[in-house]
């Protein structure tokens, strides 16, 4: 009967979240697509089950019965009244949690998670003394005396009674919580127990992930946080933080007391080592992403080393007192768990061969393997930007020539007309003839101007005369805004490359005076290790796109042809930062000018 | 007036020197390329050199280079640098040192010739002129808005007709005013930009053309 209740509210509360999805999904914009849809559902249930674990595990507390790891963890059939009344209550502020709220019901979920795997972990590796447990579960009981005192501000003195029931909830507002989670999913049944730990790194990761979009770009933090990984990500270097898990496990393979049981390590050992890590990680992240490769590929041949030398009593490093070593996800402590560490070792050394094209490109090339796919892509983009190239070349051409014959062509017609009249006029009306001779000087003036434009955005002479830095200086000051440059070129790239970065300089250059609002900009040419690069900052509104127009994506596509990159970092309220890098060889060094 | 006249281009350099002698002047040497013009400039010592930037034997900015470089060993030495285009950093490298005696035109100024002679000899005789190109950019620096916005609009015109190195008598033509009228604004665009006002011709193109620089 009350089952059937329990289940009919489930039924409306997944209802409930999908029509309040669907009506605007409180105010939420995302809640409105299907997506918003499936998560508020998913969100729902989790909710749901979150609160059944915790009504259950109050249930079992509330019993006599000593609560022993481990002991029991059975759903137990038997429901009481006030239970049922604490579950229906449990959905209904899960349904209006998720309706109103779904980014704060991702929270609970994920700080429910996280909690798991805390427990998780203290459970696997808790043996015998239940040390660690106990101190957690007992750091409660201070404040649940300390609590009510400060709650009863009336002078009421708390009842015994008052005390016990508070104490009790801040406890397992505490530790407990995590508790049910998880023994609701795992069995106290022996075997299976071994489960523990790949499931508290699994509550771990999605708690972890879970956190992670309910974050997504909300605090100024994070948005730090995610933009350095991005940066991080474009270079290639995210990698690294991969040497945090593997520095982990090592260190628990090496040392199995240095957190848990008898002589378990004080809070000092994690500060140094996961501070190390993450430091060695930040600082060095090229050299992190190495260690994090080979620690990895280290890890899978001690786990094959570990199952072969298990039976023999072969492994050189210590054991837990219980006699098993801790691998991992894998606890081995009988000949049964050699078989999940095989399985475990075989995907660490995989994932270590995935992640070396990935860290170590240039040993790959050492190797002569450069993968297939790698030249498959250079060669299908090479084969975009010399269609874009071609594209834009005959676009060029097609535009000089209607500029041409518009222009200084139409001016050189008219011309040779005015001086036919010219010859005409000078016996009859000589006055007339001057006058038609001044304007012919006129139109010989402008077809000269016009020519000299064409000329420039054909092939800038100072670009000719002096090479790209000067060039560049040229565009600096012929800039309506105060351009300081910053140029570092011991020799000239090829002709085609200073053309293209010419041109890139100088559109970068009118969108920062036609759009920035700045009065002043820099510019700092440089070239290292094969690359030249050219980074064009103005303090000025930001919010350059290229998305938004036809000048820097030009740039872009021009730039493509040679495998240069654009990047453009233009928040709105400044300063837009536009770096444009190409790899080339500088020719001889720089003959020096004047 | 002995004048070297360097130009590759046969019908620019004949045109050229027909019409400098039209106008009274001595042709030293004409030539055709940056070695042979670096010889007549310290061997035939002329009153002024006009000198087109784009010179062999590399034709990039040759004659510019030589034209720099006789300056160097004999400063001061009068250059009128020509070019079908003109450029603010080829306008810095010949004003500095402050020597004074150089010039900077585009080829097109030679179809008003009574102008360009003046120029011609304005720089004969020490001193400085700018095309109207260079100055038109440097005047639409932003960095210089706020200063400029407190000169007249015909303050302005004078300030830009001095930048090109004109005399108070040809800025008084130009604009339809007097002499005197002239000579007013400019100590008053003077006490605007917080310059030295000189009486010196060239002393003060130097000073405008290095405010607008600066
Ligand atoms: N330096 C800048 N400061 C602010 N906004 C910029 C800047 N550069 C470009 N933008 C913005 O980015 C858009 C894209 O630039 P671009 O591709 O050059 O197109 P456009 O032809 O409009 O200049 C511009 O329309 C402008 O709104
Ligand atoms: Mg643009």
């Amino acid at each position: 009967m009350t089952k059937w209740l329990v289940f009919l509210l489930a039924a409306g509360l997944a209802a409930g979240c999908l029509a309040s999805a669907r009506l605007d999904g409180g105010g939420d914009e995302q809640a409105k697509t299907r997506r918003g849809r499936l998560r508020a559902l998913g969100l729902g249930v989790a909710l749901l089950v979150i609160a059944v674990c915790v009504i259950r595990f109050l249930r079992a507390q509330s019993r006599p019965v000593a609560h022993a790891r481990g002991s029991s963890f059975a759903l137990s059939a038997t429901s009481s009244s006030s239970a049922t009344l604490w579950l229906v209550l449990a959905i209904l502020a899960a349904g209006v949690l998720v309706a109103l709220r779904w980014r704060r019901a991702l929270w609970i979920v994920s700080a429910a998670l996280m909690a798991a795997a805390g427990y998780g972990f203290v459970r696997a590796r808790d043996y015998g003394n239940a040390a660690l447990y106990n101190t957690v579960f007992h750091a409660a009981q201070p404040m649940a005396v300390a609590i009510p005192r400060i709650v009863n501000t009336a002078g009421r003195a708390p009842s015994p009674a008052h005390r016990l029931a508070l104490s009790v909830t801040l406890k397992h507002a505490t530790v407990g919580f995590s508790l049910p989670v998880l023994s609701s999913v795992v069995p106290a049944n022996n075997v299976m127990s071994y489960l523990v730990l790949p499931l508290t790194y699994a509550a771990l990761l999605l708690g972890g992930w879970l956190a992670w979009r309910a974050l997504d770009g909300r605090s100024a933090a994070v948005r730090l946080v995610v933009g350095k990984m991005a940066e991080a990500k474009k270079q290639g270097r995210h990698w690294g933080i991969l040497l945090l898990p593997a520095a982990i496990v090592t260190a628990e393979l090496l040392a199995p007391n240095i957190w848990f049981g008898p002589g378990a390590a004080n809070i000092g050992w994690t500060v140094a080592l996961v501070g190390g890590t993450l430091l060695l990680i930040r600082r060095w992240p090229v050299v992190a992403a190495w260690l994090a490769t080979a620690g990895l590929a280290a890890l899978g041949l001690a786990g094959l080393y570990l199952a072969g030398s298990w039976d023999s009593g072969r492994w050189p490093l210590p054991l837990t007192p219980d006699g098993s070593v801790f691998y991992g996800a894998v606890d081995v402590s009988s000949h049964a768990m050699i078989y999940p560490a095989t399985v475990q070792a075989v995907a660490l050394i995989a994932l270590a061969c995935w992640l070396v094209p990935r860290t170590m490109p240039a040993t790959l090339r050492l190797l002569g393997t450069g993968s297939q796919a790698e030249l498959a892509t250079r060669v299908r983009r090479l084969a975009e930007s010399r269609a874009a190239a071609a594209d834009t070349a005959a676009a060029d051409l097609r535009r000089l020539e209607r500029d041409l014959h518009d222009g200084a062509q139409a001016r050189l017609i008219a011309l040779g007309m005015n001086l036919r009249a010219v010859e005409r006029l000078i016996p009859t009306k000589p006055e007339a003839a001057l006058a038609l001779v001044a304007e012919a000087r006129e139109t010989s003036a402008r077809a000269l101007t016009e020519l000299r434009e064409l000329v420039r955005g054909v092939h800038p002479p100072v670009l000719a005369d002096r090479g790209l830095a000067d060039a560049v200086r040229a565009l600096a000051l012929d800039c309506p805004l105060r351009v300081e440059t910053d140029i570092d070129l011991p020799g000239r790239p090829p002709a085609p490359v200073e053309t293209a970065c010419y041109f890139a300089v100088a559109e970068i250059l009118t969108n920062a005076a036609k759009h920035s609002g700045a009065r002043e900009a820099k510019v700092a040419v440089s070239h290292a290790e094969g690359m030249l690069r050219i980074a064009v900052t103005d303090f000025g509104v930001g919010g350059a796109d290229p998305a938004n127009g036809t000048g820097l994506a030009g740039v872009e596509r021009r730039l493509a042809t040679f495998d240069g990159i654009l990047a453009v970092s233009s928040p709105v309220g400044g300063p837009s930062i536009v770096v444009l890098e190409v790899p080339c060889a500088l020719s001889s060094p720089k003959i020096s000018s004047c | 007036m002995r004048v070297v006249v360097a130009e590759d281009l046969f019908l620019l350099r004949n045109g050229l020197v027909r019409l400098l002698e039209a106008h009274g002047f001595e042709i030293a040497a004409a030539v055709d390329s940056a070695p042979d013009l670096l010889q007549a400039l310290l061997q035939d010592e002329p009153d002024v050199a006009i000198i087109d930037v784009r010179l062999p034997p590399t034709f990039t900015d040759d004659g510019l280079r030589a034209a720099l470089e006789a300056r160097r060993a004999v400063p001061g030495l009068p250059v009128l640098v020509l070019s079908q285009y003109v450029e603010q950093l080829y306008a810095r490298e010949l004003l500095a040192g402050d020597a004074g005696a150089v010039g900077y035109l585009l080829k097109d100024r030679v179809f008003n010739d009574d102008q360009f002679v003046d120029a011609v000899r304005s720089v004969a005789s020490g001193g400085t002129v700018m095309d109207s190109e260079v100055v038109a950019k440097l005047l639409g620096r932003r960095s210089r808005e706020e200063t400029l916005a407190r000169l007249s609009a015909r303050e302005r015109e004078v300030l830009e007709l001095m930048a090109e190195g004109r005399s108070n008598s040809a800025i008084a033509q130009r604009l339809f005013i007097t002499e005197k009228a002239v000579s007013k604004h400019s100590t008053s665009i003077f006490a605007k930009l917080d310059l030295v006002p000189s009486d010196d011709d060239n002393r003060r193109v130097l000073a405008v053309l290095a405010y607008l620089n600066g």
